[in-house]
């Protein structure tokens, strides 16, 4: 008989498990569509009634809103403006974080709509939890799938949400930790303990252990650099990057070439889209 | 300077801070509010002066609460931190509750305490938090450093007001266990009588006669304070913190000169200790 050691887990208060969307903004759907397409997602369905669609690849789903929220138009470049949150309870996660001090986002359901409870996240960004992601789907209420489209597209390389880069303001790390420890309950990792090709700033890890934040603070001499917080990137996780890498080259992805950041076995950065937006690949032990 | 001790419109407080070559202004909400042309011009104003914002006041009563009386209180202070970041302030100064319905839990006022920094993470604010001399179950700087070290939050801090410390007769000695890190603003004032016995006498004071540092009869007790706080360490703002019936009726430039003054009695306090003694040739 084997006797398993259990080391006590860091608590899970809201029953987070992994990230059900990424929602990104934009007033450029077409060329971001076109885009998503190469880096391997598929439209699988439209909203009922706002210019947004649903894109899939492998687990991932990932939104792309043209429709504004409230009174704002979309950002031309497409920026990440959410991220869902799979939790045990959406109420109730919803109830705990305004508890806590978190603040809640408009509602933006209109009749028939499924009303998704969110709070701010950093900048413009909104946390959205979802409850109900296993027998049943949020998409089936608000979307309308594509005709002759698989509603099940399989990833390029096994590619899966790894995780997303928050940037903030100098000296700010310290604020966030509180944030993202007492709200969701990630955790710190260890100094040092870094994936990919931009070590740097802080990572934390999500409870669920199926997705990481990165924070990453101005680099010392970027004074002159302007530098706002928000979320600015997403990580997509491959078992094997040079394959994810000749993968997406194929479907005509670029990647930055040169320097620190160029194509290795712990990742890969792409070039910047659309004015402003990169994806990062990262080695991955985290399943797709 | 703080805002609260001169008179007239915000455009002319700015111009007189300025003028006496302040290069930082503490503001109060009813500055921001009370502006004719509403809260947008009074908040551009405060951008074009180049001043910087020292920091934003006042949330009151904020924590001890429960219920419906809680649930306002969040609701007020979402209002203030919001007005705080609009302006560009760092801190929100948050002073202890006087408040009868208000718990004297050390637990509970944590927990808000707690509540209202998670509120100002994403609005980048630090919050303040003043031991007021009549609050109803914190009235002292120590009490207010222990909730905030339990609390332990990266943007929950202290926030020092002399004239409450003198008022209470606080002794100086537990500021050697303050983090001066934690320690987002300190507030200078003095008065002009020896005592101020009842919390009545207290608020009355506070309110309505307060002065500059060199110019009450406290002046060793605020040099000592301002000595501690640079031998423990303390590089962040001062501002004077004077509430004054008569200064609120004299033009403004006459204040701002008087306050100009201020600061240098502040300072050569401090350097007087601070630099070495000097030697004579020989």
């Amino acid at each position: 008989m084997t006797v398993h050691e259990r080391n006590p887990e860091p608590s899970n208060p809201l029953g987070i498990d992994g990230i059900e969307f990424i929602e990104y903004a934009t007033s450029q759907p077409q060329a971001f569509g076109a885009l998503l397409q190469k880096m391997g997602f598929a439209a699988v369905a439209r909203h009922r009634s706002r210019e947004v669609v649903l894109y899939r690849q492998g687990a991932m789903n990932l939104i792309v809103n043209a429709h504004g929220t409230g009174d704002s138009a979309p950002p031309r470049a497409p920026a990440v403006a959410a991220v869902a949150l799979r939790v045990r309870d959406a109420g109730l996660a919803f109830q705990h974080s305004l508890d806590l001090g978190a603040w809640e986002m408009p509602t933006r359901a209109s009749a028939m709509e499924l009303h998704i409870p969110g709070i701010h996240g950093v900048g413009d960004s909104l946390v959205y939890f979802v409850d109900r992601y296993r027998d049943f789907s949020i998409y089936d209420v608000d979307f309308v799938y594509q005709e002759n489209a698989s509603r099940k597209p399989p990833p390029v390389a096994g590619l899966h949400w790894f995780g997303v880069v928050q940037a903030i303001l100098p000296e700010r790390t310290p604020d966030w930790l509180d944030f993202y420890q007492t709200l969701f309950g990630f955790s710190v990792l260890p100094r040092g303990q870094y994936f990919g090709v931009l070590p740097k700033g802080t990572l934390l890890e999500s409870p669920c252990h199926k997705f990481y934040l990165q924070l990453i603070e101005p680099p010392p001499g970027a004074e002159e650099v302007h530098w706002e917080e928000g979320l600015v990137r997403v990580g997509l996780g491959a078992p094997d990057i040079p394959k994810a890498v000749a993968a997406l080259k194929e479907r005509g992805i670029v990647f930055v070439d040169h320097g620190a950041v160029q194509p290795s076995d712990k990742g890969a950065l792409t070039q910047v889209y659309l004015e402003g937006l990169t994806f990062e690949l990262v080695v991955s032990h985290l399943k797709s | 300077m703080d805002t609260i001790t001169l008179a007239g419109p915000l455009e002319a407080k700015l111009r007189a801070v300025r003028g006496a070559g302040f290069t930082q202004i503490m503001l109060n909400a009813t500055d921001i509010v009370g502006h004719p042309d509403g809260e947008e011009a009074a908040v551009a104003a405060v951008r074009a002066s180049g001043l910087r914002v020292t920091g934003f006041q006042v949330l009151r009563d904020f924590e001890g609460l429960s219920g419906r009386l809680h649930a306002y209180k969040v609701d007020i202070a979402k209002a203030m931190l919001e007005m705080c970041a609009a302006l560009g302030s760092r801190v929100l100064l948050a002073c202890s509750s006087t408040s009868a319905h208000a718990t004297g839990e050390t637990g509970a006022l944590r927990k808000d305490l707690e509540k209202l920094s998670l509120l100002a993470v994403p609005l980048g604010i630090k919050v303040a938090y003043e031991a007021l001399s009549w609050g109803r179950h914190v009235n002292e700087f120590p009490q207010a450093w222990e909730i905030v070290q339990d609390a332990d939050r990266a943007n929950l801090g202290l926030a020092l007001d002399s004239y409450h410390i003198f008022a209470t007769r606080t002794d100086l000695a537990p500021l050697q266990d303050v983090d001066p890190r934690k320690v987002f603003l300190v507030q200078l004032s003095d008065f002009m009588w020896q005592e101020v016995r009842s919390p009545e006498e207290r608020i009355d004071t506070a309110r309505h006669s307060r002065v500059f540092p060199g110019e009450g009869v406290h002046s060793e007790q605020v040099a000592g304070l301002v000595r501690s706080l640079d031998e423990m360490g303390y590089r962040g703002d001062y501002s004077f913190e004077v509430f004054n019936d008569d200064y609120r009726q004299l033009p403004l430039p006459v204040v701002a000169k008087r306050a100009r003054r201020s600061v240098k009695w502040v300072t050569d306090q401090v350097s007087r200790r601070s630099l070495p003694p000097r030697r004579r040739p020989t």
